[in-house]
């Protein structure tokens, strides 16, 4: 379990992130929604330390994150998987040797167990027999299901997701969507997806928190937003006319039941 | 003078990261020899035909500037092993290398930073500035005085058959030059300068590469800066070593 308190994060004395107070729960997929700008990046960076915040605590489990010394800090970190953006995939590396990266570091394993264990996990994200490719050869979709395979090669308890449908097709952000979900509940992970991808939210959000402007502006499960009057929250959801289309049929359904039968 | 102060205390503190025991030192040493390969042995070619030119040269204008009869003609040989060993082979291919590894150390780390790939190992929990720059410092450092040896057999090896092939003086009086008045301690002082010079070009490159921001553009200035400041230093550097060694 992850538990935000009280986090409040500057740049050039601009408040990027206000007030921040959150909690993401083992074995749920948590999204971090909001538009470009609004701070849910900055929040996710300062989750797994690479921004320090200004002020507020972030628990990890009993563990004081933010104050933990350096060596404490490094052993947690043997703990978290984050899959990146543009998947960050070492150019220098093969598949194999990306996802046994992680291993080589912290394992005593032989190279055996590690190859072993760099299978397991291509199979886990359906990518066999790409042992040998390097990130080049790859498309995005493969890259961000190598980045996923090397987020768990240590069987994390924290998983966080950087925008993980960005440049991807439909159907593939679905695979990808449905993967980390799968992974989340099948380990038991705490998982922070930060996305501004409306299936994702649907398909995924367990829990989802809107940031506006660097607040937490709502708090709920995807199913909420659908009836929420957050007025930004409805004008970041449903921007497009499709979706305020789909949202107004969604309530005239809700509305008169019997005329839809 | 603010900006110059907090890119030294900047630089201190990445190499108080850089310098730290290694996490495993069998993922050390097989960076260490990778780096090895990438930054010295991989530079052998571009050396050798610079420096084979540099002494052929070296030699012609030697000897056409040698016009009196009272002055030996061994003498050729002896300057340009002087040449060579003092200033050439040193600081002249330091400033090469600075062009060639410096550029591809700032590119490829500016290039990791902005990829986000240095963030990933950060989040691993590797410590990315040892594991990533002290291979590249300490096998430029440790094998670049053999280099600069290489450099100097060369070049002398360059006059031997510009000297071979004009005739402008003979082959056993070049020889005799080589070996007239041979101070071995002035070998010894031009390698001191080229694993410091090796050592600059090296960390001030990671440093700016490490730095990078603002995409593609941001790493072509790193890297542009990486070759300027480093170039500027082992000028500097070439006169502090000379005044406290010679």
């Amino acid at each position: 379990m992850i538990t935000v308190k009280h986090l409040y994060k500057e740049f050039d004395g601009k408040e990027v992130l206000k007030d921040i107070s959150i909690r993401y729960n083992p074995g749920e997929c948590s999204l971090i929604i909001g538009a470009s700008g609004s701070g849910k990046t900055v929040l996710l960076k300062c989750l797994v330390g690479l921004f320090e915040p200004e002020k507020g605590e972030i628990w990890y489990d009993d563990l004081l994150f933010n104050k933990l010394d350096l060596n404490a800090k490094k052993q947690l970190r043997t703990q978290v998987g984050m899959l990146f953006q543009g998947s960050a995939l070492f150019d220098f590396a093969t598949v194999e040797e990306n996802i046994m990266f992680p291993m080589d570091f912290f394992t005593d394993w032989s190279k055996e167990q590690k190859l072993d264990r760099v299978n397991f996990c291509l199979k886990r994200v359906n990518l066999e027999n790409a042992n040998k490719k390097r990130p080049s050869e790859l498309s995005g979709g493969m890259q961000k299901r190598v980045g996923i395979a090397r987020a768990i090669a240590l069987n994390p308890k924290y998983l966080f997701c950087d925008e993980p449908n960005s440049g991807l097709d439909p159907t593939t952000s679905i695979l990808i969507d449905r993967l980390i979900q799968e992974i989340t509940q099948e380990y038991g992970i705490t998982t922070i997806v930060n996305t501004h991808d409306m299936n994702s939210v649907m398909e995924i959000g367990d829990k989802v928190g809107f940031i506006y402007h660097g607040e937490l502006l709502w708090e709920g499960s995807n199913k909420d937003i659908l009836h929420s009057d957050c007025k930004e929250l409805n004008g970041f959801v449903f921007a497009s006319p499709m979706a305020q289309q789909l949202k107004s049929l969604l309530r005239q359904e809700k509305k008169n039941p019997e005329d839809q039968k | 003078m603010k900006k110059t102060l907090e890119l030294v205390g900047q630089y201190y503190l990445l190499m108080k990261r850089v310098f730290q025991k290694p996490e495993k030192w069998k993922i050390f040493w097989k960076q260490y020899a990778v780096e090895a390969e990438k930054l010295i042995l991989d530079s052998i070619p571009i050396v050798s035909i610079i420096s084979i030119f540099i002494g052929a040269v070296i030699v012609i204008q030697t000897a056409n500037n040698l016009e009196s009869p009272f002055i030996p003609k061994m003498y050729v040989g002896y300057m340009a092993r002087e040449s060579l060993v003092l200033e050439f082979c040193s600081t002249m291919i330091a400033l090469i290398l600075a062009g060639k590894i410096g550029s591809n150390i700032a590119s490829e780390i500016g290039s990791m930073r902005i990829t986000e790939q240095i963030d990933a190992m950060e989040i691993m929990g590797v410590n990315s500035a040892n594991y990533l720059i002290l291979p590249k410092i300490t096998s430029a450092t440790t094998l670049s005085p053999f280099l600069m040896l290489e450099s100097f057999m060369v070049g002398l090896l360059g006059g031997a058959l510009i000297v071979i092939f004009t005739g402008m003086v003979t082959l056993s009086q070049y020889v005799d030059g080589i070996q007239f008045a041979f101070k071995p301690f002035y070998i010894y002082y031009s390698m001191t300068k080229t694993a410091v010079f090796c050592f600059i070009i090296t960390s001030i490159s990671s440093f700016y590469g490490y730095h990078a921001s603002g995409g593609s553009l941001g790493v072509g200035r790193s890297s542009t800066k990486a070759i300027v400041v480093s170039s500027g230093l082992i000028l500097i550097f070439n006169l502090i070593i000379t005044k406290i060694m010679l």
